[in-house]
């Protein structure tokens, strides 16, 4: 979320809210699929309109496509986004131990190195 | 922390806020599509001459505007659940604080090595120094570990206060006579701010909360120090 700017940073100024509510700057996948909506609805409004020429009915079409497409985006996106984050995470505790554990009796390298020289004798015991 | 005139929630600093953030933009976002469409059915309704006075049933649209908004409080209620759930995980706390709520101040007690209690009182507006926080400045703030998982039991010695924390996404009342448990850990260092959260007298809003969180041997030394 948007905070105060310190004195001496440019200032960034109100977010823009659409509707008053809906923070599109700030809130990941939101100015994406909000767009990809509008999209959507002048792509149903219009084709319907070149169907059917009918006004109304084809404005209709068009709300109904823009909120369609705007949550199909939007949970498309938000799915990957937990995906990546998770990722993200698994990928920094990975890091942490690894620098943490390296060289020590904990090291997970040291261990699967461990577990393939154990391998390779028992099979050159058994042979 | 808070800053002048916000309206949203402040900036998440353990992962369970994250979570409420997450949840929060969610259900933003279907709280702007209903609200988009409710608009424009408005304005439909209200640019139409079309008016139909025998109107004695209509299936169709009664059956979708029936299983439609059960099917998006369900879209809500899942991940709500989710953060729910995940907020009750057992997680093996390594510290435990209890903290009390008097009128009207807060104290601690750090009792599982050794006995470490004090009281936190707000700084008041005439006291402070320059660059302080007016009505949320305290005279001994709640010194923790980051990145550990804190256990904190709350309660009261006479009214019902509360104890929140919202960078933190933390609020549990604390009722006399009972004991309510919170979780905390914090994924970074820095002072947390918070309020009482619960009317309790005539100085409810003059008992503020700040959490600093530093590095393990900081804590340490620090409760070395006080005790």
């Amino acid at each position: 979320m948007a905070a105060e700017t310190e004195p001496g940073e440019p200032e960034k100024g109100k977010p823009f809210k659409l509707l008053g509510i809906l923070d599109v700057e700030n809130i990941p996948c939101a100015r994406d699929s909000v767009l990809y909506g509008s999209l959507g609805s002048v792509v149903a409004g219009l084709g319907h309109f070149l169907f059917t020429s009918k006004i109304r009915r084809s404005c209709d079409a068009g709300v109904g496509g823009f909120v369609l497409v705007t949550l199909g985006c939007w949970f498309h996106c938000r799915y990957n986004y937990a995906k990546q984050r998770i990722q993200e995470r698994i990928a920094r505790e990975g890091i942490k131990n690894k620098i943490l554990y390296e060289s020590t009796h904990l090291d997970p390298e040291r261990k699967q190195t461990n577990s393939n020289n154990q391998a390779v004798k028992q099979i050159g015991v058994q042979s | 922390m808070a800053y002048p005139s916000q309206l949203g929630f402040q900036d998440a600093s353990s992962p369970i806020m994250e979570e409420l953030l997450y949840f929060h933009d969610h259900a933003l976002m279907i709280v702007f599509l209903i609200s988009s469409l409710v608009l424009y059915v408005i304005l439909a309704m209200l640019s139409t001459k079309l008016m139909h006075t025998n109107t004695m049933d209509a299936q169709v649209i009664e059956t979708i505007w029936t299983i439609l908004p059960a099917v998006i409080l369900v879209l809500i209620a899942l991940p709500s659940l989710r953060i729910l759930y995940m907020m009750d995980e057992i997680n093996n706390p390594t510290i435990t604080v209890k903290t009390l709520g008097h009128q009207w101040y807060w104290s601690y007690e750090y009792t599982d090595y050794e006995d470490l209690m004090f009281d936190s009182y707000m700084i008041p507006s005439e006291e402070l120094k320059p660059g302080d926080l007016r009505l949320l400045e305290v005279d001994n703030r709640v010194v923790l570990p980051m990145e550990l998982t804190i256990r904190m039991l709350i309660s009261s010695e006479d009214v019902l206060h509360s104890w929140a924390m919202p960078s933190l996404g933390l609020k549990t009342d604390a009722i006399p006579g009972r004991l309510n448990q919170a979780t905390l850990s914090s994924t970074r260092p820095g002072l947390f701010y918070g309020q009482c959260s619960e009317i309790c007298g005539s100085n409810h809003s003059f008992m503020p909360i700040i959490l600093e969180m530093v590095p393990l041997k900081i804590f340490e030394s620090w409760s070395s120090s006080m005790v």
